[in-house]
């Protein structure tokens, strides 16, 4: 019999259990239903705090003294109300953000060129009431200038000479880049499914077998340990696959959810772009499953192999971590390292630019090199007289 | 035929095996009888090959299984000391496993499951999952799983430790068909009955040594006791005091 026979006879077993396995199902089926959920529904809020301006309620004493200034705020979609007796302690106690004050010379002021006075009562230390007052502010400035425009024109001045210098902001950042900042989480998800998918089917396969007793009478088979450690790992390869490409597919149906661009960001990603950040990933989940068989190779039991393999998970947050906090360009030795290189594509995607094919084949070709070398690994593992009776 | 000539297994601090050599030769049933701890499951896994012996060889119908494993094997039915199954599998599936895995397939392998199940009385729960079963009912699924190649060398470790009566009955019926069909059966207890009533040949081991050989009567002459149980305390404790006699000295 072939060898590839023998190794398929290991993978069909090897997912059967698997798929009858209820943890091992677990951790295929739930993780890429929780993450991308949760991230939603932070964004979502997230989103609907920033974009939702809520109605500011301002109340003005004597606004009879000022009409157009009135219908300015009414127009920045400020609703002004009656002021109480006591503006003072209306803005103490917190029951109005601030209080605006039309001084008694405010319409004389105003037609005789002056200065005219408003007092707007507000309490700085209430950070609650800072986003409202703000807005409060901004819209008297802009109506103060305005007036101070007309002016000016009036006299036969040009506005500009009392701007001396103007201020034009050039924002480079796209829709798409600014969109990045939240799309950030979908590479780290996927990321972390390649490395959870796998796992559980990887330590039940190994320390599964050797806690169960049935490791010795494989090894007794005459089917050789690197076959059977083939086998072992396109299954665990195919648990990783799996759960990558359900957990892109949440992620991209729970972001088509979220109202990104009232955020005035075009966040969400494309097909294209999918099949990119799935064409960078799954080149890792055989260098993922072929990490964990071999860790979990060196532990008793399952459970003491599910302890390893989760402090393993953190191997895709650390370079992640250490690029947002030391931002660079990834350079060519960068590139090419796994999972480093494949998070350097994958915010590539993310920002909008698109990745060159050398880079994908850099990171692609040095995890499946990593992944051979572990799998001999485990197979050299498996012959070991410490591993097949180690206690 | 198993043969095993001077093997010695060292490991760090304790000699485990010393100098053991015997044959298992084909249509007979060779017991390997021994107190807990004489090394009976080390000298087992020398001869499987998993445990490679400090010292001296083994032969499987005349092949090293250190030097080719995959062809030894395919001449090995073994039983070993470890014989956990498949828990979410039938056993069936478990079978059918080990099965495709020595290069069999297809409908000649569903008929040797179907013959080794109703050997082994095993019939009506061949397509249910493992996991109820009770340890007699596994250790028949183990058994039917080691020799599903239909090997011509049978190695059973301790089979019928746990056993209750009745499994113990159909598993003696089971090996004496093994050797009916030509086997090399070599089997290994610490229960003297077991090996009377099975056995053609004993080897009695103690302390990593092979202390006699022979049949029952050979046995039983040669220390001048009456039952094989006499006779194995008799062996086994001569080595005990020329070994306490080796330290004093």
């Amino acid at each position: 019999m072939s060898r590839a026979r023998l190794v398929l006879v290991v993978l069909k077993k090897e997912l059967r259990d698997g798929m009858r396995d209820r943890r091992a199902l677990f951790s295929l089926l739930v993780f890429p239903l929780v993450g991308p959920t949760l991230v939603s529904l932070m964004l979502a809020t997230l989103v609907e705090r920033a974009t939702a301006e809520p109605p500011i309620r301002l109340p003005v004493a004597h606004a009879e003294r000022a009409p157009a200034l009135i219908r300015h705020l009414v127009n920045e979609g400020i609703t002004v109300v009656d002021a109480p007796a006591d503006p003072i302690a209306e803005v103490r106690s917190g029951r109005a953000d601030a209080v605006l004050i039309v001084e008694s010379n405010y319409a004389e002021a105003l037609r005789l060129g002056r200065s005219a006075d408003v007092e707007l009562v507000l309490d700085d230390a209430r950070e609650d009431a800072r986003p409202a007052v703000r807005r409060v502010q901004r819209a008297l400035q802009v109506y103060g200038q305005t007036v101070g425009a007309l002016r000016l024109m009036a006299r036969g001045v040009s506005p500009n000479l009392a701007q001396a210098v103007a201020v034009h902001e050039v924002d480079l950042s796209t829709p798409q880049s600014r969109g990045a900042v939240f799309l950030n989480f979908v590479p780290l998800f996927v990321l972390m499914a390649a490395f959870i998918g796998g796992m559980h089917l990887a330590s039940d396969v190994t320390a599964g077998e050797r806690e169960r007793g049935s490791f010795e009478p494989l090894l007794l088979t005459p089917v050789s340990r690197r076959d059977l450690v083939v086998g072992k790992w396109f299954a665990a390869t195919a648990f990783a696959a799996t759960t990558v490409v359900v957990t892109l597919a949440c992620t991209a149906l729970a972001l088509s959810r979220v109202p990104l661009h009232r955020f005035g960001m075009a966040a969400s990603l494309s097909p294209r772009d999918l099949l990119l950040v799935l064409a960078t990933v799954l080149p890792l989940t055989p260098l993922a499953a072929a990490v964990e068989l071999l860790v979990a190779s060196f532990a008793r039991t399952v459970k003491e192999a599910q302890i390893y393999l989760s402090l393993l998970t953190f191997a895709p947050m650390l370079p992640a971590l250490y690029l947002s906090l030391q931002p660079m360009k990834p350079g060519p030795a960068m590139a090419a390292l796994p999972v480093v290189g494949q998070q350097a594509i994958l915010a590539a995607i993310v920002r909008g630019e698109a990745p060159t094919p050398l880079a994908f084949f850099a990171a692609g070709g040095s995890a499946m090199v990593l992944a051979c070398v572990a799998v001999l690994a485990t197979a050299a593992l498996f012959r070991s007289e410490r591993i097949v009776y180690g206690r | 035929m198993i043969e095993a000539s001077e093997l010695h297994k060292r490991f760090v601090e304790v000699t485990a095996v010393e100098c053991v050599s015997f044959s298992a030769p084909d249509a007979a049933i060779t017991g390997l009888l021994g107190p807990n701890g004489a090394g009976k499951t080390t000298v087992l896994r020398m001869v499987s090959g998993l445990v490679a012996p400090s010292r001296g060889s083994v032969a499987i119908d005349g092949v090293d299984p250190r030097k080719d494993p995959a062809r030894a094997r395919a001449k090995l039915g073994i039983l070993p000391d470890a014989r956990g199954l498949y828990a979410r599998l039938t056993a069936r599936e478990n079978v059918r496993y080990f099965g495709e895995l020595c290069g069999l397939g297809g409908r000649a392998l569903e008929r040797r499951i179907d013959e080794l199940f109703e050997l082994l009385e095993l019939g009506p729960l061949a397509d249910r999952s493992v996991a109820g079963f009770s340890q007699g009912e596994r250790m028949k699924v183990a058994i039917a799983r080691a020799v599903v190649h239909d090997p011509e060398n049978v190695i059973l470790d301790e089979p019928t430790n746990g056993l209750d009566v009745l499994s113990i009955r159909s598993l003696r019926s089971f090996i004496r068909e093994l050797k009916a069909r030509g086997r090399a059966v070599l089997f290994s207890s610490h229960a003297m009955q077991e090996v009377a009533a099975l056995c053609d040949g004993i080897v009695v081991m103690s302390a990593g040594r092979v202390v006699a050989c022979g049949t029952t009567d050979e046995l039983r002459e040669r220390t001048g006791k009456a039952s094989l149980e006499e006779a194995f305390i008799e062996l086994t404790s001569t080595v005990r005091e020329s070994e306490l006699d080796g330290v004093s000295e």
